[in-house]
């Protein structure tokens, strides 16, 4: 994508963890960008493919998928009105996309007027990725999700997990309770409220769709990276993460935008480019390994470097 | 600043009706947008002259009907907002309501819903029992009163849930050993609701804990004031780690007045949600003003930007 919508995630010299929320008005899950057609319509060719991997729910979700297959609508239709619309006929809801032409019909809470359950017809109208985690008593739930472009992780492996099991491998995440504050934020979420967090990695190729499960297919690309060819292959991922409380079930909706931006691309903005090399140089390894980027880690340092001192030479 | 973002609408009482002599429900809804879903269990706050007073939304959530409908009684106390609502407030007026909140909802992994409610504690119950009938999980109503005419919405909810339904209006001895045995007889995974008076709810509180009910089972909602610190103090903190000391004026919070100092601070919300800012507290009394910490991590802990020093404290970013 260009680099004039792109979500830069660096705001410091240095990463660590952080909750690093800030919420929303008004409380949008959903955003349209430029690619909005490209994404589409492969989401939909992943969907088709491979449907037990990408999307997946447990039956304490129906009436949640449904609360969120209304707030997708509704929210598209009020945040791009040209684009989409939304409304009412009695007991029958109609969607209209314009942007690709096409109709969903339905009467709310009723499965037999839909052919596929509900969060998987919304999401197939959305760029981002929809997750639905269920507000329980003892924690928070995987219960349902559509998951086309995940970065390294499994949606079958992940379903029915609780929050803190589902990020257990990040490292770190667990000292000085991180990861138990985070999900006590996300617990005390208001009604209606949205809260927005980014989080970024590093993708091969733009290459949305990374998936534990096709690891073996893009994974490898990882040995590729060379000083000359990092430029064009390593792209920064940010993913904007939205959290939000969905009134009527008391559950949390988690969209995942994701956004691709090349190295090539990113350093004609030399504010990022120092931020992004200040970040890569001093992260600490076992984040570094388990971002993936230590393979290539010299490599790309390599080309940032090149790339900073010819500006600086440019600039003399 | 409205410190937890809560979206105020003006809205118009549309009706009010009296259910028994001293219970009155009020209708309201708004002339100019739709107002937002909420769930079973919601609440909302009303801006009365006396202050915020809370009420459970007893509307069925699955309606979309776009009005939010309270039921009030009359408790008699002069100057008090039941009173206020009972005899001042009149269909067409308007009054400035928070958007819901809910901070007694539905647990949906429940096998078995159980609402135990005494007099006007009913009201979170009719909003629970309306979204279980479309959802169609099982739940059972045991209700306690003085009588079947003081009982609000006595023959709305022997119509509506004859099968679900228990009342009871006998001595007090006696619909205790009642409700007792109901308790001990239930299924493994059934979910207990409480509402009603204090004294109601913490004896059954206590009853259902002994009987080896988990915590997590038992829930209960009782409205208090809200926490927000009315009149900021200025107080005076020491800061271990730099060793400075510093004023925090009345108008400005612990976290600007860290930040004025240069003493480095994360933070992020600044409303007390999120626990970013959390500094450890060494020395002196502190009003929490916040949703966050735990009761035990209250003991050690604070959110530099909505909680309060008095007087002096000691602190460690």
């Amino acid at each position: 994508m260009s680099n004039r919508t792109f979500p830069f995630p660096f705001t410091k010299d240095q990463y660590a963890y952080s909750n690093n929320s800030s919420i929303l008005d008004p409380p949008w899950t959903l955003t349209v960008t430029e690619d909005y057609e490209k994404e589409i319509t492969l989401k939909r060719k992943l969907l088709q493919q491979n449907h037990s991997r990408c999307f997946r729910s447990l039956p304490i979700s129906i009436e949640s998928q449904w609360e969120v297959m209304r707030l997708v609508f509704t929210q598209l239709s009020e945040a791009y009105p040209s684009h989409f619309s939304f409304t009412q006929k009695g007991k029958e809801f109609q969607f209209q996309n314009h942007l690709l032409n096409e109709e969903e019909t339905f009467i709310f809470r009723d499965c037999t007027s839909i052919e596929l359950e509900p969060m998987d017809l919304a999401g197939r109208h959305v760029q981002e990725d929809l997750i639905l985690m269920g507000d329980r008593s003892d924690g928070l739930f995987l219960e349902a999700g559509q998951l086309c472009f995940p970065s390294n992780w499994s949606l079958a492996f992940v379903l029915g997990m609780e929050f803190k099991s589902i990020h257990y491998p990040v490292p770190g995440i667990t000292d000085n309770g991180f990861i138990e504050k985070v999900g006590r934020f996300i617990s005390r979420i208001r009604p209606n409220t949205a809260w927005e967090r980014k989080n970024w990695s590093i993708t091969i190729s733009e290459k949305l769709d990374t998936p534990l499960e096709t690891y073996a297919d893009w994974g490898r690309m990882r040995q590729e990276v060379t000083e000359e060819n990092a430029g064009e292959l390593v792209h920064l991922r940010v993913e904007v993460q939205r959290l939000f409380r969905m009134p009527i079930n008391h559950d949390i909706l988690f969209s995942i935008h994701t956004y691709l931006l090349s190295l090539e691309e990113l350093i004609k903005n030399e504010q990022w480019l120092m931020l992004f090399y200040r970040n890569i140089k001093t992260l600490d390894d076992d984040i570094a390994d388990y971002k993936g980027i230590s393979q290539y880690k010299k490599e790309m340092l390599g080309f940032v470097e090149k790339t900073m001192a010819e500006k600086e030479k440019m600039n003399r | 600043m409205n410190t937890f973002m809560q979206k105020y609408y003006q809205l118009k009482v549309q009706k009010t009706e009296y259910v028994t002599p001293t219970i009155k429900t009020f209708t309201f809804a708004s002339e100019s947008e739709k107002l937002p879903h909420f769930g079973a269990g919601s609440h909302i706050s009303l801006k009365l002259p006396m202050g915020k007073r809370q009420y459970s939304l007893i509307n069925d959530p699955l309606q979309d009907e776009s009005e939010y409908t309270i039921a009030v009684k009359n408790v008699g106390t002069e100057g008090g907002g039941s009173s206020f609502l009972h005899h001042h407030v009149k269909p067409g007026e308007t009054i400035e309501v928070a958007s819901p909140e809910n901070y007694f909802q539905i647990r949906t992994e429940a096998r078995r819903h159980l609402f135990l409610a005494a007099g006007i504690g009913i009201t979170p119950f009719l909003s629970m029992m309306a979204f279980l009938s479309h959802t169609g999980q099982s739940f059972d109503l045991y209700y306690a009163g003085s009588s079947a005419s003081e009982c609000a919405f006595y023959s709305t909810i022997k119509k509506r849930y004859p099968d679900q339904a228990h009342f009871y209006f006998m001595e007090r001895e006696q619909k205790e050993k009642e409700l007792q045995n109901v308790l001990r007889n239930q299924c493994i995974g059934t979910h207990i609701y409480i509402c009603g008076p204090s004294a109601f709810m913490d004896h059954y509180i206590t009853y259902c804990k002994g009987l080896g009910y988990p915590d997590e089972n038992i829930h209960s909602e009782r409205f208090r004031p809200s926490s927000t610190i009315q009149n900021p103090k200025a107080f005076q903190v020491t800061e271990e780690q730099s060793a400075k000391t510093l004023y925090v004026n009345s108008n400005q919070s612990l976290l600007e007045a860290l930040i004025d100092e240069g003493i480095t601070v994360p933070y992020a919300c600044r409303m007390g949600v999120c626990g970013t800012c959390e500094v450890e507290v060494c020395n002196g009394s502190v009003l929490h003003n916040e949703t966050f910490l735990t009761e035990e991590e209250k003991k050690e802990k604070m959110l530099a930007c909505v909680s309060r020093g008095e007087g002096a404290i000691t602190i460690k970013v």
